[in-house]
């Protein structure tokens, strides 16, 4: 059983063969360090994202491993190179069965 | 006599290691980028990294950093890894990239717990390593607050 | 004689005409005292974090998975048009009663829907009245001025220029005398609820405008209201009528 959540990718919907464009992912979730604790003094435990992948037309463009020193609701703005119309597919995975992923097309003229 | 000739040795040691100039790293985040450099030389430089020097919550600071590269599949940038020294784990986050990336260049949201060094280290396709630091001061938002 | 009263009228028509209204209006939402990072994360809503709870408004309003069988939607049809500038009006009396927009979301859901009320905070609530909120972005703020909620209005008032806790502080004292000096390294703000719900850096998520109140109370070591008591609503009530006018930049962020 995979829990998921909302994630927002802004990125462009046609780019020029071998230009360079940049790529917002924003994901919602939590990123529970494990360093926080609760007035009781119970620590609250760790929840993290651990990975997200972006992937073109399967080729592997951009990768990050997230540790507990991301900021909740991670954000990344990065690059990419497209030679040919296809699909960009951004994929995080986390604690817990967390899995989240979200496809996007392109068209490159 | 003993001790001030073992002091003479592990000062040389210091700095004879890679890591040498004026201040110590914390042992973890050291301990983190030797995890990641092996037993390369790191070079200083050649990244850019961007994060506030005064920053009003630790609990989000935007950072971007990047290295100035052609990308291409001979010559490109594999990763940056930040890695903070006074957080409570020193790994913050690793970007990887590959010649499809077009640039090395990232930015994201990090937490920082308290005032401090932090590093960029980036690792080329040639094996070669280079980094940057950044000191920053976290404040704490005036008025605590009861959960 | 003459020449002369027109000189004073002159001198006169000069000052009214050109710094009174220089001085008329120095109100300024926090949003300007923030890192150009954080100004862009508030503006920019593919970097807003609150932009998931707006995600999470719209599903809910499309919701019929009460007893009544009603989404927010079969009445209230398009949000973006039947709550444009809706946020902005709120705290106001409706059936009689001062309401601040979670009153009014609360009201809905339990005569419309019959279902209990959502909690303050709830991730429902927050959802619900950061989506509407959104629709008022950029537009004036016009609380009510309605003689009947006079009365709350006054309470408010004197809440705000109170002294209380520990630290036997009022609001007025920070937010009116103090504005733009600092206490420890941050710049003291007026006060002006102008981007509520917030994504609150320091809450690392969204939160009401009362839960800002609350914690502002903790900080001064007094008690803290209830959440929906008269008290934060007559607050409110004052707050939203001393930023009237001002632009409502909701779902804000704050640092």
């Amino acid at each position: 059983m995979s829990r998921s959540s909302r994630a927002v990718v802004t990125m462009p919907k046609t780019a020029k063969k071998g230009e360079v464009f940049s790529i917002r992912v924003i994901v919602q979730h939590e990123m529970e360090s494990g360093f926080r604790h609760t007035e009781q003094g119970v620590r609250v435990p760790r929840d993290l994202i651990r990975s997200f992948v972006c992937t073109y037309n399967g080729n592997e463009v951009f990768k990050a491993d997230l540790h507990s020193g991301v900021a909740s609701n991670p954000l990344f703005i990065f690059y990419a190179k497209a030679d040919q119309s296809g699909t960009f597919e951004f994929k995080w995975q986390g604690d817990n069965n967390y899995f989240t992923v979200v496809n996007q097309a392109i068209t490159v003229s | 006599m003993n001790q001030r000739r073992q002091l003479i040795v592990s000062l040389t040691a210091l700095s004879l290691c890679p890591w040498g100039s004026a201040s110590a790293m914390p042992s973890e985040a050291m301990q983190a980028m030797q995890a990641i450099v092996g037993t390369s030389i790191v070079n200083t430089g050649r990244v850019y990294f961007e994060l506030p020097p005064l920053v009003e919550s630790g609990n989000l600071v935007a950072v971007k950093f990047s290295v100035d590269s052609p990308m291409t599949p001979t010559n490109y940038v594999r990763a940056i890894h930040i890695i903070s020294e006074a957080n409570p784990s020193p790994n913050v986050v690793s970007c990887y990239f590959t010649p499809l990336s077009g640039k090395a260049e990232a930015s994201t949201r990090i937490r920082l717990a308290d005032s401090q060094r932090v590093w960029a280290l980036a690792q080329m396709s040639d094996g070669s390593f280079w980094r940057t630091s950044v000191d920053t001061v976290i404040t704490l938002s005036a008025c605590t607050e009861m959960v | 004689m003459i020449k002369k009263q027109l000189a004073q009228l002159g001198v006169l028509s000069f000052f009214f005409a050109v710094a009174l209204p220089a001085y008329a209006d120095q109100r300024q939402s926090a949003t300007a005292l923030m890192t150009p990072s954080n100004q862009a994360m508030q503006n920019d809503m593919s970097l807003n974090p609150a932009l998931f709870w707006i995600m999470d408004g719209e599903a809910l309003w499309g919701d019929r998975s009460n007893p009544a069988g009603k989404a927010c939607a079969d009445c209230h049809q398009d949000v973006k048009q039947s709550m444009k500038s809706v946020a902005a009006t709120f705290p106001k009396p409706v059936k009689g009663k001062l309401l601040n927009l979670e009153g009014q979301i609360n009201q809905c859901r339990t005569s419309r829907q019959q279902s209990p009320a959502f909690a303050y905070e709830s991730k429902n609530l927050l959802s619900l009245s950061t989506l509407v909120a959104y629709q008022s972005r950029g537009l004036p703020i016009t609380a009510s001025t309605d003689i009947a909620v006079e009365p709350d209005y006054r309470k408010g008032q004197s809440l705000y220029f109170q002294r209380m806790g520990q630290l036997n502080l009022s609001c007025a004292q920070c937010h009116d005398d103090r504005a733009g000096l600092k206490l420890a390294s941050s710049t003291i703000p007026q006060g002006h609820p102008t981007a509520y719900p917030i994504y609150r850096i320091e809450w690392q998520g969204v939160g009401s405008l009362q839960r800002r109140l609350r914690s502002c109370v903790s900080a001064v070591r007094a008690e803290q209201y209830a959440y929906g008591s008269p008290e934060l609503l007559a607050l409110e009530l004052y707050l939203m009528r001393r930023a009237t006018g001002m632009q409502l930049e909701s779902p804000g962020v704050r640092p």
